[in-house]
């Protein structure tokens, strides 16, 4: 226990100026560590992207090779959708955390890149072997001008929860890629935002589980999951 | 808004590092302990009571127990026209030749302090309420303080009476934190309550200064201040404890908070003189305008936790209303928030602990956290900005507030 507090009115400006600095230390800390853990972050999408650029890399090899492979060699090897889906997560997280705009841009820009080469090699694969792959090409907006864009996402994740094997490649339409703009005028994809661009047919608006299972019927074809969780924007 | 937000953050913790700051700095100065003879100045305990029937019997034998000279001791007990027994209890008391009973109509805490006032002659005035039990040794303890001629009041060590209600445990960590706010605040010169639980004052400083007014329900706070601004010192006793009650219900603790917080803004406006003023040192620089903040600071973070809330219960809806599911919980490092904002709310909030770890020193020599702590942490600050919005809008509008 203290013995009694009696003092001056006085204003020791040491203390004043003590204060300040531990508490400006403090924040520089806190802003270190909040940019240390960004900066992680930032280093595990990449990783994980050079990872998926290496495995496209590799079946776009394989693909070049079919003549002295089987297919199955290289369907059993192609990427899994949960993989691109999780990517897709993360840099949707960081985005919304603020932090870094410049370096999740351009990881953004990547990641879409990814995608669209997945697609395509997918789109061979599926011709030269005969694969029956389901894919929907989703766009969406977070500018703000696209007030169903939250709930088709939450759609799509549901969907990918319940068909493991679905392809979805989400595509943020406003993001200055040049193939992404490619595949935009390639699907006639208009900005009428959320677009589903299901079997070379573009939607617009919101599309409910039962309405992609009427329009995709080919989803009857693919496994539903018994836990497996998988999730896109 | 993110910038109103990093700037009441960076005042918050500001304020909470520099009072430990004070507190440190006091603390590794080693001072050599002066040995003061005891003094035993007259002394005269009034017990303004309204209603008080449960307590007063209580109160007055703990005043009776008081390890104090009998003849310097006067215990005056002024009922304010209580309609229960409260008188009747009181005088049962009067075969003490300590006690003395008056009766008058009601008026309020201040007039029964005042008609105290006019019927002694002690050197020192103090005030008990009757819900607070004193220890035996606080009134010897405090006495000793007013060896120091410039010091006209001397504030004590309050602990809440009885836990049991898991409100009153929360009610326990806020008095931990309150030991060592008010102690740190007495020893920045800058304490500006003298609390209704035994707080004493120089009898000549409150005549001087003209006896206790109404002080918009909160005659403690105005006569803090009013002593404050004649230049006299306020210290404050952390040895000499006393027990006072805790609201058992929510209902009464907002009632009464809502009074408190009310008192303190109406009280700031009155002496807005203080607010800024270097003439008053750290009161007037620092402990005025920062408490002041802190009740819209209070406010704000209280609005914006509820709006992330409601925007976050509205996307669960919403994933609910299109996908028939709800989100499935599930833990990925990856996504655990370490934005700056949330790093420097979890940091204010061990301070915070490191603050009520500091009171329970000053109060209990013990370093140990009440039982209460985490609800106090997590549960607790979300009532409090209840009670700040209402006594700001009632302090705006000037629509007063009532002891009960």
């Amino acid at each position: 226990m203290m013995d009694p507090a009696i003092s001056e009115r006085t204003a020791r400006l040491r203390t004043y100026a003590v204060a300040l600095l531990i508490t400006g230390l403090i924040f520089a800390t806190a802003f270190y560590a909040s940019n240390y853990f960004n900066e992680r972050r930032v280093a595990d999408i990449r990783a994980a992207q050079d990872d998926i650029s290496t495995d496209i890399l590799s079946i776009e090899t394989q693909f070049d090779l079919l003549q002295e492979r089987s297919c199955n060699d290289v369907a059993e090897n192609t990427i899994l959708p949960s993989a691109l889906s999780s990517l897709g997560n993360q840099l949707s997280y960081m985005e919304a955390q603020g932090g870094n705009v410049a370096e999740v841009t351009r990881l953004k820009r990547l990641y879409s890149l990814l995608e669209i080469k997945d697609y395509l090699l997918m789109k061979q694969l599926s011709t030269k072997c005969k694969l029956k792959p389901v894919f929907v090409l989703y766009f969406y907006s977070n500018k703000g001008d696209c007030t169903d864009c939250q709930k088709q996402g939450y759609v799509l994740t549901a969907l990918a929860q319940k068909y493991p094997q679905l392809r979805i490649y989400s595509f943020d339409y406003n993001l200055d890629v040049s193939a992404l703009q490619t595949l935009i005028g390639v699907d006639n994809v208009e900005n009428t935002l959320p677009a589903l661009v299901i079997n070379g047919t573009p939607h617009y608006g919101l599309q409910m589980i039962p309405d992609i299972e009427k329009i995709l019927p080919q989803l009857a074809t693919l496994k539903k999951a018994t836990s497996t969780a998988t999730s896109t924007r | 808004m993110t910038t109103v937000t990093y700037v009441l953050l960076f005042i918050s913790l500001y304020f909470e590092v520099f009072l430990l700051v004070s507190f440190l700095e006091r603390n590794l100065v080693r001072r050599v302990k002066k040995i003061i003879p005891q003094l035993f100045p007259t002394t005269a305990i009034v017990v303004p009571c309204f209603n008080e029937q449960k307590g007063i019997a209580a109160t007055l034998e703990s005043l009776l127990r008081l390890e104090y000279p009998h003849d310097k001791l006067e215990i005056i007990v002024v009922d304010d026209g209580s309609s229960d027994r409260t008188l009747e209890i009181a005088r049962t008391f009067t075969n003490d030749s300590r006690v003395r009973v008056f009766a008058k109509d009601n008026g309020g805490k201040h007039t029964a302090m005042n008609y105290a006032l006019a019927h002694t002659s002690a050197e020192l005035i103090g005030c008990l309420d009757a819900d607070s039990i004193v220890d035996s040794q606080a009134l010897k303890r405090i006495a000793n303080v007013f060896n120091n001629p410039r010091v006209a009041a001397v504030t004590p060590g309050i602990h809440t009476k009885e836990t049991t209600t898991i409100l009153q445990h929360m009610q326990k960590v806020e008095y931990h934190l309150s030991l060592f706010n008010r102690f740190m605040l007495a020893a920045l010169g800058s304490a500006y309550i003298t609390p209704g639980p035994f707080s004493i004052f120089r009898t000549s400083v409150i005549r001087e200064l003209g006896g206790w007014k109404h002080g918009h329900s909160t005659e403690d706070m105005e006569m803090a201040l009013r002593i404050q601004e004649s230049g006299h010192l306020i210290a404050n006793c952390p040895t000499a404890i006393v027990h006072t009650s805790t609201p058992l219900t929510f209902r009464r603790l907002f009632k009464q908070r809502v009074r408190w917080t009310y008192g303190f803004i109406r009280n700031a406006a009155d002496y807005r003189h203080m607010v800024g003023s270097r003439r008053y040192g750290n009161l007037g620089l620092l402990i005025l305008p920062t408490s002041l903040l802190s009740i819209l600071t209070g406010i704000y973070f209280f609005v914006r936790i509820l709006f992330e809330f409601a925007q976050q219960s509205y996307n669960t809806y919403t994933q609910y209303s299109v996908t028939n599911a709800l989100p499935m919980p599930h833990f990925d490092i990856f996504y655990v928030n370490t934005s700056a904002m949330w790093v420097l709310g979890w940091l204010a909030v061990g301070l915070i602990l490191v603050l009520i770890s500091a009171g329970s020193w000053i109060g209990t020599g013990s370093k140990q956290l009440p039982k209460g702590t985490p609800l106090f942490i997590f549960f607790y600050c979300f009532l409090v900005p209840l009670w700040l919005a209402t006594a700001l809008f009632r302090a705006t509008f000037k629509l007063g507030v009532r002891w009960r």
